[in-house]
């Protein structure tokens, strides 16, 4: 039963996975401009003499001059394999630069998620156990201002704050260079929206199994507190805030794409970005691409970690 | 099982619906809230500064004077000037303009074709459904600002490409969310009853299921708006948004960034003001969302 649920998800997985691969395809020639002048470095305004044999050639080259169907087909052929084959502009292998961006920015993310989820579900715990004080007043504005602080504009505040004032930590840098501080100021920026999403979330949902009457049993069979709030009550109020863990994966992408050019970190991001503004399709293409894959991958392991700690959806 | 399901939307969004028709009622419950007066108001005061930016503004917004570059802020310039000499403050109140225009066209496009292609593929069902469902999938997995800067780079920057960047990811939130009522509600015994006496499926589309549709998507505009807001500027501090000489949050910031140790203000100021209207909306948006859809039923 259980393999057939997880089969279910991996059948949509694939053409979700389709779909993207032919969005980037897509992208790349809706993109203005011809490919096989950018691959000569010719910038076609203000330009006359172009050699049209050699362009005839370059567009051989690259296949350009077959039916675009064929084209899609040979595309997704070789992406299949990995083949991006060279970027245009600065002359590397694409998927080179991609493989050594990936990891930097899953790393990134991953230690972002966990720092928010640690941050965000303490909070939100605080926030429910002790609902109606101070304390909870201040865990709901701590949540409600991380909510609305534009991502890229608090990791100036903190730039400002703990690199030029109070010199803590590095700005920018990579991890080879600083070790783990080049780290502490892009994790706590982006991890702000969603451990205060976090937060929200557990306050809620905790707050709900906290009125079941099972904690009323539970307290009045004089169980330790501590043990009623984190293990009776938090398993059962964890799956909605697996579920905005899973939601805000996609928005972290977001923030970390403008976290990666602030600190000027190596990552997808930043190679998306630099693509974009050197107008090096191919690049952007793979970067899309491999983005949109892994985000659809993050996206099926939340499903199945959601269908291991809740046995009622395996039907 | 009928009658179960019945219950359940009366319960929602009939009761919206129902409580739409007494509007002054709602609003009275609504403002019946501190903190919902306190949201609104702050909103009313954005779009009133959205408005009358052109008369608050001490100075044009794109005047330029190089002698005081970079003035640190003072009474002349409240926010100081960034580095043509242009003052921030009057930038920074035009940008209200910029943004809050930008967010709603965004919203009220989005929510025009959401609906639309919602409520199609909701009430019609079948391959129509499963066709749009597959693509709504593969944009859904697609990270909303990723999808905006791959517009973008294809269109180029322009206020009207940007726009188009912007809805996609909302008509895919509000053709989710119309989807999933229109297939609740076109089961239910009055719809049969339409069909019965011959009414058209245009007309029932419009006249007795999407009414069933405005808490939500009421909900949902509010939501969204702050939303917009954010990715407006993201895509603006990327320079990938809107581009000077128009004012806008997001590139004021961004041009702060490379002065920020010798004059945080250019950076400083206009996120306060991107902060206030965040806040301000997710404020507004959480108290609509608790009146109108107190079971969370509209997941953004």
């Amino acid at each position: 039963m259980f393999l057939k649920v997880v089969l279910r998800r991996f059948l949509t997985f694939l053409p979700t996975v389709l779909g993207i691969a032919t969005f980037a395809f897509v992208l790349g020639h809706a993109t203005p401009g011809d490919p096989a002048y950018a691959a000569l470095g010719i910038d076609l305004e203000g330009y006359s003499g172009v050699d049209l044999e050699e362009v005839e050639r370059v567009r051989k080259e690259l296949g350009l001059d077959q039916p675009i169907l064929i084209q899609y087909i040979n595309w997704m052929w070789n992406a299949l394999q990995g083949d991006f084959g060279r970027s245009y502009v600065n002359d590397y292998i694409v998927m080179d630069a991609v493989l050594e961006a990936l990891p930097n920015t899953l790393y990134l993310l991953a230690l972002t998620m966990i720092f928010a989820i640690i941050i965000g579900v303490s909070i939100g715990m605080i926030s429910a156990v002790y609902q109606g004080t101070v304390g909870d007043l201040l865990a709901r504005l701590i949540s409600i201002i991380g909510v609305s602080t534009p991502v890229f504009w608090f990791a100036l505040i903190l730039i400002l704050i703990f690199a030029y004032s109070l010199n803590w930590f590095p700005i920018g840098g990579s991890v080879e260079e600083f070790g783990a501080k080049a780290l502490v100021l892009p994790v706590a920026s982006i991890a702000l929206h969603p451990a205060a999403l976090i937060a929200r979330m557990t306050r809620s949902s905790m707050l709900e199994v906290l009125s079941h009457d099972m904690i009323r049993t539970a307290t009045s069979k004089g169980l330790f507190r501590g043990r009623i709030f984190f293990v009776h009550a938090l398993r059962n109020a964890i799956n909605p805030v697996v579920t905005v863990i899973g939601f805000q994966t996609g928005n972290l992408v977001g923030g970390a794409v403008a976290i990666e050019v602030i600190f000027t970190m190596r990552g997808m991001g930043e190679l998306l970005i630099s693509s974009i503004h050197d107008k090096d399709i191919i690049v952007m293409q793979c970067a899309i691409l491999v983005i949109g894959i892994s985000f659809a991958l993050i996206n099926l392991l939340v499903d199945l970690i959601y269908l291991l700690i809740d046995p009622r959806i395996r039907f | 099982m009928l009658g179960d399901n019945k219950r359940n939307i009366s319960s929602s969004y009939l009761s919206t619906n129902k409580s739409w028709l007494n509007f002054k009622e709602n609003l009275k419950i609504f403002f019946d809230k501190k903190l919902n007066i306190f949201s609104f108001s702050l909103v009313v005061f954005l779009i009133f500064i959205a408005i009358f930016a052109p008369v608050l503004a001490p100075y044009e917004y794109d005047i330029v004077n190089p002698s005081n570059a970079l003035a640190p802020p003072s009474l002349e310039h409240l926010m100081g000037t960034d580095t043509t000499g242009r003052d921030i403050f009057s930038r920074v109140l035009h940008g209200t303009t910029t943004s809050l225009s930008l967010a709603l066209t965004t919203i009220i496009f989005g929510l025009l074709t959401g609906v639309s292609v919602g409520a199609i593929s909701g009430y019609f069902a079948g391959i129509v459904d499963e066709i749009i469902m597959r693509i709504i999938d593969v944009f859904m997995s697609i990270p909303g600002v990723i999808l905006a800067l791959a517009m973008v780079s294809i269109l180029g920057p322009n206020p009207v490409y940007l726009v188009l960047a912007l809805s996609i990811r909302r008509i895919i939130q509000f053709a989710r969310v119309t989807r999933g009522v229109v297939l609740s509600i076109k089961e239910l015994d009055y719809i049969s009853a339409c069909h019965a006496i011959g009414v058209g499926h245009i007309k029932i589309i419009f006249m007795h299921v999407l009414p069933n549709c405005i808490g939500p998507i009421i909900v949902l505009s509010t939501v969204l708006i702050g939303n917009v807001i954010l990715m407006e500027s993201t895509l603006s501090f990327l320079g990938m948004g809107i581009q000077e000489p128009t004012p806008s949050w997001g590139t004021m910031i961004a041009k702060g960034n490379e002065f920020l140790t010798f004059a945080p203000w250019v950076s400083v100021s206009p996120g306060i003001f991107l902060f206030l209207t965040m806040i301000s909306f997710n404020l507004l948006g959480d108290g609509v969302r608790d009146h109108l859809d107190p079971k969370d039923k509209v997941a953004t």
